[in-house]
């Protein structure tokens, strides 16, 4: 894995500059830096940070400082440029940098904290951190659990390459990495000692206030929205099937394919609960990615309705029950914190995401009435309901508390759509027409659509992510809720729009499958580290930087996003403290460092 | 006032009320506040639910024996104990609003203290229709407008000053209790549909539902600039479950049968229900603690509406479970209550005299 991974190192020598942007380092000048065969990279991350800081003009770019004096040790470090504010940085800067470090020595504890060179060109800038990208055994780990399921299977590490133990994902394990201990021990390796003598500081396994986060992040998390994409394709799957019947084509292979994704998504994921529980928490505590928890169950009952129907009939209604209930358990939760929680109120963590716990009822609700149930379809549909009028009219407010999404996570703006297509499918099941109530919310939907679709530049000029996936499911749910009513409403216009809307979706889904195809298997630049929860609960008392330097080309349009505030806003331009004043020895501080926000407002609307 | 002055240290004694007995009485009416009511919300809530379930026991074998343990004198006993308490919770009020009439303007004023105000009403309302066979249906007919006009007249006052004076921004002072004037709107509906008048009733209902919908919604976000509701006043909380559950069943009596939007609203008030009763820990005046157990019933109540429409074993069970809980809880309340009435004047709300006080002096 050391091959395909980024690390970012420097050796610097004149601190006070601050590198530009766009650096040549020949690989000679770097010692130990790996041959050009290894500079394919395989693991081009992408974190799905972003800062929101105004007025930074250029994105720098960060850069570990290799610390030990005596030895060539060098922290594997993801280097990472953040554009400023999204609409500035674009026009800027489509360039980011990767870098990697082949030299596989890893700072065993020990994050080398490289710090930015105090410049003050005039121009106040946030700096922007990298986090590390722990290299090692834990990674090797994270790609074989399938962290990454669409990257192959990696070749063999490198036997020049000192296999030491990377603890920094130890608190992310499960009992801090004392369960994997177990398992080695019990499989008879030996110990591996050495780096584990100088054992990781626990991480405080406590619940993040919702305000670390927004402290620490901002900006998209191209990675949450990994589990999503599976929820579009099993859409438009469901999509598939509809109008699978006049034709008369065969959906299994598509319930074949969509079968196995979920199952091997499943599996890989609880293995990430088993192994990596500390992580799921963390995901669980974040504002956004909560949210997602409920996409593993929708994907589920999308699946559960678009079987075919020789299943169809054979379903068991304790299927439903059996998949309604995580969903109730998650909103009792949510909702509950919504209400009367401590600090995840929703006038602050209200964003368009929140749509996806909303959904879950009415999808619930459609499947449950097709199966024929009549009381539980209503429970969830009132809830969601009530639920959906909340969050609608706090999301139309966009109240000033609210963090505004940045530019990168603009398509999840599309979720919009999802909620009142689907809630006018589930209650047109429901009344067994498509009757008035259907209508309202369908043409809410159809409103929504037209509204977001018009706004090109809304959704153009930042580059592909797992983000673009959130266009997919509502685009696909409301083709089908237009299929149903040009079969209640039969003539040429809401025809001819069923067949536009069916069109795009699926234009839609076969290109989005193929560029993430594209960008997984090919460009390599599709998944990002997990350092959206890797933020600790205390803020550094002095402030980090980072910087790193270019190690290879910029051809890769790597758009790398981290959240970076100082602590005091003064000294952005000060010099970073010497390294000795680090003390984390973990991720989640250096990623910490590199994660904290100011809480200014944010930057200009995109 | 006297000073008693003696030539050695000074001593000032300083007597506002030269009698006892009027300190004492005097203490009460400055102790008493509207939220005392909920006490009698609760006792007519609860005889209200009892009378419904025994009405209910003739299409329900299962509920029969159940039930048994309720012979009508009881519910007639329950009945008269809540008129009673009302009598004598209205006279008390009364004095209160005659003898320091500055107080009860500061409890107007106050963002909490005005929503109780609606109360009073809504336990009347409560009354009249629980009210037994005895009383004739014949007075409940003329008075029942003497109880939703005042609702009304509240309603204009309150509402009209959260959409148009700076007064009572409602991004700021909204707080659960603002939901007891949409249950006392709600409540009026349910009356008037009662009796038969569909018209004035369908028109409570609207103002009752619309209001709940901003309320919620406002609730819900709990924006940053808005007041909070102290952690030991918690049982308010219950009253998100009160609100959803009044307007089931006014929609059940006007619409004449529990019709889907009737379980809609029903269902919610269980889901948010049983999300609180998760959640919900503590609080600390007795009178709080009446909180509640109204909101309870009126759930128990519209989940026997539930249960009458939709048979089934889910829904009758349903109904014996909430109902099982919101007698239980209303048992345990009386008997604390009735074991510690010294504490029922004593205490200090928190919420109210606190801050009343400081307004008042």
């Amino acid at each position: 894995m050391e091959s395909s991974e980024h690390l970012g190192l420097s050796n610097q020598d004149s601190p006070e500059v601050v590198p530009s942007l766009i650096k040549f380092i020949d690989s000679n000048e770097v010692v130990g830096f790996d041959s050009d065969e290894d500079k394919n990279l395989e693991n081009q991350y992408q974190t799905g940070f972003h800062s929101l800081t105004p007025s930074a003009t250029e994105t720098e770019t960060a850069a570990v400082h290799s610390q030990s004096g005596h030895s060539h040790q060098r922290t594997c470090s993801i280097s990472i440029s953040m554009p400023s504010s999204p609409l500035e940085v674009h026009e800027q800067n489509s360039k980011r940098v990767l870098f990697r470090d082949h030299d596989e020595q890893i700072f065993n504890n020990r994050i080398a904290h490289s710090y930015v060179p105090s410049t003050n060109g005039g121009t106040k800038q946030a700096k922007f951190l990298s986090a590390p990208i722990p290299a090692g055994s834990a990674f090797d780990e994270a790609v074989a659990l399938g962290l990454f399921p669409n990257r192959p299977v990696l070749p063999p590490k490198n036997p020049r390459i000192e296999r030491l133990k990377d603890t920094r994902f130890d608190s992310f394990k499960t009992w801090s990495g004392k369960f994997e201990k177990q398992l080695s021990h019990l499989r008879g390796k030996p110990r591996e000692t050495g780096p584990d003598a100088n054992s990781p500081r626990k991480v405080e396994v406590e619940t993040l206030p919702v305000d670390r986060y927004f402290d620490a992040l901002e900006g998209p998390e191209l990675d949450t929205l990994r589990p999503s994409h599976y929820v579009e394709k099993l859409g438009h799957f469901c999509f598939h099937k509809v109008p699978a019947y006049k034709p008369g084509c065969k959906p299994h292979p598509v319930v074949h394919s969509c079968c196995s994704i979920v199952a091997i998504v499943f599996v890989i994921y609880m293995l990430k609960v088993i192994f990596y529980f500390e992580a799921v928490r963390r995901e669980y505590y974040h504002p956004i990615r909560i949210n997602f928890f409920f996409a593993p169950w929708i994907a589920l009952l999308f699946l559960a309705i678009g079987v075919p129907p020789s299943v169809a009939q054979n379903l068991h209604a304790a299927l439903w029950y059996i998949l309604m209930t995580p969903i109730f358990c998650l909103e009792l939760k949510i909702y509950g914190q919504w209400m009367s929680g401590g600090q995840r109120r929703l006038s602050k963590v209200a964003n368009p995401s929140n749509h996806l716990s909303i959904v879950g009822n009415f999808v619930g609700a459609l499947l449950g009435a097709s199966m024929g149930l009549k009381e539980g379809p209503i429970f969830f549909f009132a809830v969601g309901l009530a639920h959906y009028t909340v969050l609608f009219v706090t999301l139309y407010q966009r109240l000033p508390t609210n963090e505004t999404l940045p530019k990168e996570l603009h398509p999840v703006f599309f979720l919009f759509v999802a909620a009142p297509s689907v809630a006018s499918m589930a209650w047109a099941k429901i009344q067994g027409s498509f009757d008035y109530g259907s209508r309202i919310a369908f043409f809410i939907a159809l409103f929504l659509y037209f509204s977001l679709a018009v706004r090109v530049n809304f959704f153009r000029g930042f580059r592909f992510s797992l983000a673009w996936w959130a266009y997919t499911f509502p685009m696909t749910g409301a083709a089908i809720a237009t299929i149903k009513y040009s079969n209640e409403v039969p003539n040429i216009v809401t025809k001819s729009l069923s067949v536009i809307l069916c069109v795009i979706a699926t234009l839609t889904v076969t290109s989005l499958l193929g560029t993430t195809i594209l960008h997984a298997l090919v460009l390599r630049d599709l998944f990002p580290n997990d350092i959206a929860i890797a933020i600790s609960d205390k803020r550094p008392k002095t402030t980090r930087k980072w910087f790193h330097r270019r190690t290879v080309s910029s051809d890769k349009d790597i758009e790398n996003y981290l959240k970076f505030s100082v602590s005091d806003g003064n000294d952005i331009e000060a010099s970073l403290a010497p390294p000795s004043s680090i003390t984390t020895t973990s991720i989640q501080n250096s990623g910490t460092a590199g994660t904290h926000s100011n809480q200014s407002p944010s930057g200009p609307e995109p | 006032m006297e000073d008693e002055i003696t030539p050695h240290p000074i001593k000032i004694t300083i007597n506002q009320d030269p009698d006892q007995n009027d300190k004492h009485c005097s203490s009460i009416l400055t102790r008493l506040h509207a939220g005392y009511f909920r006490i009698t919300l609760s006792l007519g809530a609860q005889a209200l639910l009892w009378k419904t379930l025994v009405e209910h026991t003739h299409e329900s074998l299962a509920l029969q024996r159940v039930l048994r343990t309720l012979p009508s004198t009881v519910i007639l006993l329950l009945w008269w104990l809540s008129l009673f308490t009302q009598l004598t919770l209205s006279l008390l009020y009364l004095l209160r609003c005659v003898r320091h009439f500055r107080m009860v303007k500061a409890e107007f004023s106050h963002y909490v203290g005005v929503n109780y105000l609606f109360a009073p009403w809504i336990s009347w309302l409560l009354l009249l229709q629980s009210a037994p066979s005895v009383v004739p249906k014949i007075i409940s007919y003329r008075i029942i407008w003497v109880f939703i006009l005042p609702v009304v007249v509240l309603d204009v006052k309150i509402y009209g000053q959260w959409f148009t004076t700076e007064k009572r921004l409602l991004s700021i002072f909204a707080n659960p209790t603002s939901q007891i004037s949409v249950i006392g709107n709600l409540a009026g509906a349910w009356a008037a549909a009662e009796m038969g008048w569909r018209e004035s009733a369908v028109c409570m209902f609207t103002l009752g539902a619309t209001h709940y919908l901003v309320v919620l919604i406002t609730l819900y976000q709990r924006l940053s600039g808005s007041c909070r509701i102290p952690a030991r006043l918690r049982p308010v909380y219950f009253l998100f479950v009160a609100a959803p559950s009044m307007g089931s069943l006014a929609w059940n009596s006007i619409s004449g049968s529990f019709d889907t939007s009737c379980k809609m609203l029903f269902f919610f008030s269980l889901f948010l229900f049983t999300s609180l009763f998760i959640v919900n820990k503590e609080c600390t005046t007795i009178v709080a603690w009446w909180a509640y157990s109204f909101p309870v019933s009126f759930l128990a109540l519209a989940s026997a509406e539930y249960a009458q429409q939709v048979k089934g074993v889910v829904a009758p069970g349903l109904m014996l479970v909430l109902s099982v809980l919101s007698i239980l809880v209303f048992l345990c309340l009386m008997m604390f209550t009735a074991f510690n009435t010294n504490l029922l004047f004593r205490e200090n709300d928190p919420n109210f005299n606190k801050s009343l006080g400081n307004t008042i002096h």
